[in-house]
């Protein structure tokens, strides 16, 4: 029994008030905490191609192919959090194979595969295709074949076919906007659903992680987007970036509505549980959810941009400030995610105590982890883009010149 | 084939084929990934079960013990621990019903183990037993006074706090604090050796409390007020907790 419970005992210095004593240990952690910001970043990157494609939001062009790959390449890895935290990824197909109809989670499978093979996959398929036969007709050896194989053997790249292409991209956008609405939403209802946490159960939840969500996309793309282009040693285009920082700027005021709401409607409600969760925003969270969720991540942003839309900023700084404030929003959409998943295991169910988060750096659960999993969307974005040039490769450029026979 | 097929798109045709040919794979692999006797009894493999029975057994149940140690769960069936599996104390003893020379069972006789349950927690529900094992009788051993089987305050306690303990500490830094608990509470005396059967009484008389609160004439320094316009609909503890009335 002593064995049992020893690692318990440093934790317990921790613990304020009293708790349960299978409360002490937290089951969520940080790796859960990075799959709702994850998939915040793909929904939002999404919906921001999708202002391309159905808004028509012409000045946004730019960033089109580069939001679609970024949320394919975090779409890659939003699930490996999880895999890794539930301990047999090995298993993970059998979800499909046995759907669960009864469980919100399991179904969550079919959500996601949807996203990925339904609408990320297909778009980017239809919007590359004639790339892709331009490549592969004027490449040799592997690589002919290894773009011959992602066409799938397509060739035709007539007028009218291109048009198909076009068509077919706008009519899967558009239902892409409601099913990336529903990937994130589904993770916000995830959370909102579990009434036996009063942190957690808000009917609030879902749009609440989808307007937070947007914001990060949005946020991402532009970070991206303004480290990208001096790379690829393109010129940055302003209006692009201003639209951008526009967008973000409008987001962000909705989302921060519907967080004060969500606060306000809890202290008005003042369920059994406010004097709990009071105490913990104001000791446990109060770093991340106070200082850093809401002051550093939202309110000095918004600020920023406003500071920049009410002043006549040269462009240089209206740069510079831009990358700080996404970088900000970075930091307090995953705050957001943070506080959501760690703050809701903080409190006992008894509502008389607290216990803590411990953090280790390394095993499945550990920061290190973490970070690898946060660096890989990069990495794989990385490799997307050499197979799949947002602004077409040298020799794309070059083929393009080809009239088509 | 039928004639609209040669009039889609070339990519449309393409992406079809590898979308059938999907579809057809995974009809082909499922029946064989999906383990014998899934969904038979429920969402799950019905083998799970008899996986799980095939496990040893750990504990072994009252009803085992009572074979041979009838004397201990009769003394324990009525006493205030009836509720109590034998097993709870003296650990899994599958092993020692099998064996019973070779698997001894636990004997939890130091003074940590009986405070996972009555150490003072002011969760727990008023009237269970708690004590402070700091301030408790520090040198003895629990089972020197108490027994466990038939567990009984080894002698009658003289104060409510005993018991109530979360109360008393309420009420000592309240300003009712020299008011004695049984001038509110009639207490019969069976109530400190069965507390649950015979209950301590409380007032739910709005004049009980204007005793001292609404008689002007009483000489009494405490909070006055006119019962006949104050809150008329309510009993004064519904607003008023009477053991530490300045909370709010």
């Amino acid at each position: 029994m002593d064995e049992l419970i020893q690692h318990l005992y440093p934790l317990l210095k921790s613990v304020t008030g009293y708790i349960y004593p299978n409360e002490i240990e937290l089951h969520w952690g940080l790796l859960v905490s990075l799959y709702p910001y994850l998939t915040g970043l793909v929904a939002g990157a999404f919906i921001l191609a999708s202002l391309v494609k159905v808004f028509n939001v012409k000045e946004l062009q730019p960033t089109y192919r580069l939001s679609m790959l970024t949320a394919l390449a975090f779409l890659i890895v939003a699930p490996l959090p999880l895999l890794l935290h539930l301990g047999h990824p090995e298993k993970s197909y059998e979800i499909f194979l046995t759907p669960n109809t009864n469980s919100a989670m399991a179904m969550f499978g079919f959500v996601y595969a949807w996203y990925l093979m339904a609408v990320l996959l297909l778009e980017l398929w239809f919007d590359y295709r004639k790339d892709m036969v331009i490549i592969a007709k004027s490449s040799r050896g592997l690589k002919k074949w290894f773009y011959k194989i992602l066409s799938l053997f397509s060739k035709d790249i007539s007028d009218k076919s291109v048009a198909f292409d076009h068509k077919a991209v706008r009519i899967i956008t558009i239902i892409g906007i409601p099913s990336a609405f529903l990937l994130h939403g589904y993770v916000g209802f995830i959370f909102g659903s579990i009434k036996a946490n009063p942190w957690w159960s808000s009917v609030l939840m879902p749009i609440v992680f989808l307007f937070s969500a947007i914001v990060s996309g949005i946020a991402m793309v532009l970070l991206l987007y303004m480290v990208i282009t001096p790379i690829r040693k393109q010129q940055l285009d302003m209006i692009c970036l201003d639209k951008l920082a526009s967008y973000l700027f409008y987001i962000m005021i909705v989302d921060f509505s519907l967080e004060v709401l969500d606060f306000i409607h809890r202290v008005y409600e003042s369920e059994e549980s406010i004097k709990i969760l009071a105490s913990m925003v104001q000791t446990k969270l109060f770093g991340s959810l106070v200082i850093i969720q809401v002051i550093m991540g939202m309110i000095l942003p918004l600020a920023t941009i406003a500071g920049v839309k009410i002043f006549k900023v040269p462009a240089d700084l209206r740069k510079l400030l831009y990358f700080m404030s996404a970088i900000l929003v970075q930091i307090g959409i995953f705050s957001t995610r943070w506080n959501v998943v760690v703050g809701g295991q903080l409190f006992s169910k008894s509502f008389m105590g607290l216990t803590t988060y411990k953090m280790t750096f390394f095993g499945l659960e550990g920061l290190l982890i973490s970070i690898t999993l946060l660096i890989m969307p990069f990495f794989i974005l990385w490799i997307l883009m050499k197979i799949l040039p947002p602004g077409g490769s040298e020799t794309q450029e070059a083929a393009i010149q080809v009239p088509s026979p | 084939m039928p004639n609209w097929i040669p009039n889609l798109p070339e990519q449309v045709r393409r992406l079809a084929l590898l979308v059938v040919v999907v579809v057809i794979a995974f009809l082909i692999v499922r029946p064989m990934l999906i383990p014998a006797g899934f969904g038979e009894q429920g969402h799950f493999r019905s083998g799970a079960l008899n996986d799980a029975v095939a496990h040893d057994y750990k504990y072994a149940g009252k009803a085992s013990c009572e074979e041979c140690h009838d004397d201990m769960t009769s003394m324990l069936a009525s006493g205030y621990h009836n509720n109590l599996s034998c097993e709870v104390c003296h650990g899994p003893l599958a092993g020692h019903v099998e064996e019973p020379e070779e698997v001894q069972p636990e004997f939890p006789r130091g003074r940590n183990f009986c405070p996972v349950c009555h150490e003072y927690l002011s969760a727990r529900p008023t009237g269970f037993p708690q004590i402070v094992s700091q301030s408790h009788n520090q040198l003895k051993a629990c089972i020197n006074c108490h027994e466990p089987h038939d567990p009984v305050p080894s002698e009658v306690p003289e104060k409510c706090s005993a018991c109530h303990g979360k109360i008393a500490r309420s009420k000592a830094v309240s300003h009712h604090a020299n008011v004695e608990c049984d001038f509110c509470h009639s207490v019969n005396e069976g109530h400190k050796t069965s507390p649950r059967e015979f209950r301590a009484a409380k007032p739910i008389d709005r004049n009980f409390c204007g005793q001292c609160h609404a008689d002007s004439e009483n000489g009494s320094d405490a909070p006055q007020i006119d019962l006949s316009s104050h809150e008329p609909r309510y009993v004064c503890w519904q607003c008023h907790y009477p053991h530490l009335p300045e909370a709010k």
